[in-house]
């Protein structure tokens, strides 16, 4: 099956006067993941934010493709793409467990897509997310991330808060997103936002690097 | 069930899981529906054996419910925008399954909220109904117009700064016709007489804003 596509050219997004994003543009195809590095506030969650559908940008084009298909509306993109950012909250009140049953019925995903990712990351299905730590919170915007399979995945700073066993878990949940997104047999793609390049497993296929201006 | 029903159904199981963890939305109902009753029927006494019950008390029944759900209903996405819930709802549902599950979530907490408060309030006040079929008609379809409403005003007001400000300044046009025809509906309830015009506007009113929310709600929804 054809894979995913995203490219992105002349992308603007200002708040009020405050001009965020100026003309970004950027590719990146099936196996490959695009970093995207700059300083605080040089718009890399607006960018991923665009990318995802959750914000419009006032100017510039998003082609995000899947399947040979032709370019996704925002509205589909939303439902798409895999989402790991700060500002990425779960239920509080429910288990980790709840959260991804709940999401996964919103998902049409198997419950047990869930419990497997959950195990995988080491995360206890039954703890609230309100009394998981930062990392173990990070750990489960993963699974999220991932529970439906998606061909595109927008990461930012997806390595936050993270000891060195969960950045080895979730390297190789990426790695194996970009081989053949979560077992779906066709690869996937991923952007990657981070103030600094981060240090990549070296089995991954870095398709470009984009540098924001702050 | 369809795949759009199972997500509406989804969303609706998971705000009533997080009520039984939280118990805000209850707590707060109850508090000010059994608050308001207790002081009408401590003010009024058996106000329902006289003949300016039937005119007044279905006022103040609709007065009591507006106050408790005015507390409780517009909670229901500004959590979501609070707690940051509402970027990962974005992402895996559709706006209209969000929009349903919220409404029916709304809807059920009214129906409950009514059968608490509707036979209290009539044994309280010693208030008699003529028309108990009637009575009950008025009761689900003006429930279902406050949860409609209120679904649609916190939707809108979710998004804004000003909440309150704007809670109040969009409520009051959607809430006062609704008041005017239910309590028409429950006032001739009570006395047995005949209020198929009002209770068809009602209707009306009931099917007006849920399908004017149902298309208003992908735009404030999505930024």
């Amino acid at each position: 099956m054809p894979p995913v596509h995203l490219r992105f050219s002349g992308l603007a997004r200002r708040f009020g006067r405050l001009p965020v994003l100026r003309g970004v543009d950027g590719e990146v195809g099936a196996g490959q993941v695009l970093v995207v590095t700059g300083v605080n506030g040089s718009g890399k969650s607006t960018l991923l934010r665009c990318l995802a559908g959750l914000l419009a940008p006032d100017a510039g084009e998003i082609d995000h493709r899947e399947d040979e298909g032709e370019p996704l509306p925002p509205a589909e993109r939303r439902l798409r793409v895999g989402y790991v950012a700060p500002d990425l909250a779960l239920y509080e009140e429910l288990t980790a467990g709840e959260n991804l049953d709940f999401f996964a019925r919103l998902r049409r995903v198997e419950r047990e897509r869930g419990r497997e990712l959950l195990a995988r990351l080491d995360l206890p299905p039954d703890r609230a997310a309100g009394a998981l730590s930062s990392g173990m919170r990070q750990k489960l915007r993963w699974a999220w991330a991932l529970l439906h399979r998606p061909g595109l995945l927008l990461l930012d700073e997806p390595f936050q808060n993270l000891d060195a066993a969960g950045a080895a878990a979730v390297g190789e949940l990426l790695a194996e997103h970009l081989g053949a997104a979560g077992g779906t047999g066709r690869p996937g793609a991923a952007v990657l936002a981070q103030p600094i390049a981060p240090t990549l497993d070296p089995r991954l296929a870095v398709a470009d690097r984009v540098e924001l201006a702050g | 069930m369809s795949s759009w029903l199972a997500e509406a159904a989804a969303v609706f199981a998971k705000d009533w899981r997080s009520e039984a963890r939280t118990r805000y939305a209850l707590n707060t109902l109850g508090l000010f529906a059994l608050t308001t009753l207790v002081l009408v029927s401590v003010g009024l006494g058996p106000l329902g054996a006289s003949a300016a019950g039937a005119q007044v008390l279905p006022f103040l029944l609709w007065i009591v419910l507006l106050f408790a759900a005015a507390a409780g209903l517009p909670r229901a996405f500004v959590q979501e925008e609070e707690t940051h819930t509402a970027t990962a709802l974005r992402l895996a549902a559709r706006p209209s399954t969000v929009f349903w599950g919220k409404l029916a979530y709304a809807l059920s907490l009214t129906l409950a909220l009514e059968v608490l408060v509707a036979p209290l309030f009539l044994a309280m006040v010693q208030l008699e109904v003529a028309s108990p079929g009637l009575f009950a008609a008025g009761l689900a379809a003006g429930g279902f117009g406050l949860a409609a409403a209120s679904t649609v005003v916190a939707a809108i007001i979710a998004q804004a700064r000003a909440r309150s400000t704007l809670f109040a300044v969009l409520s009051f046009p959607l809430l006062v016709p609704l008041l005017l025809l239910v309590v028409e509906v429950t006032r001739n309830a009570v006395g047995g007489e005949p209020a198929a015009v009002a209770l068809r506007q009602l209707l009306l009113y009931d099917a007006s804003v849920a399908v004017a929310g149902s298309m208003l709600f992908p735009a404030i929804w999505n930024p």
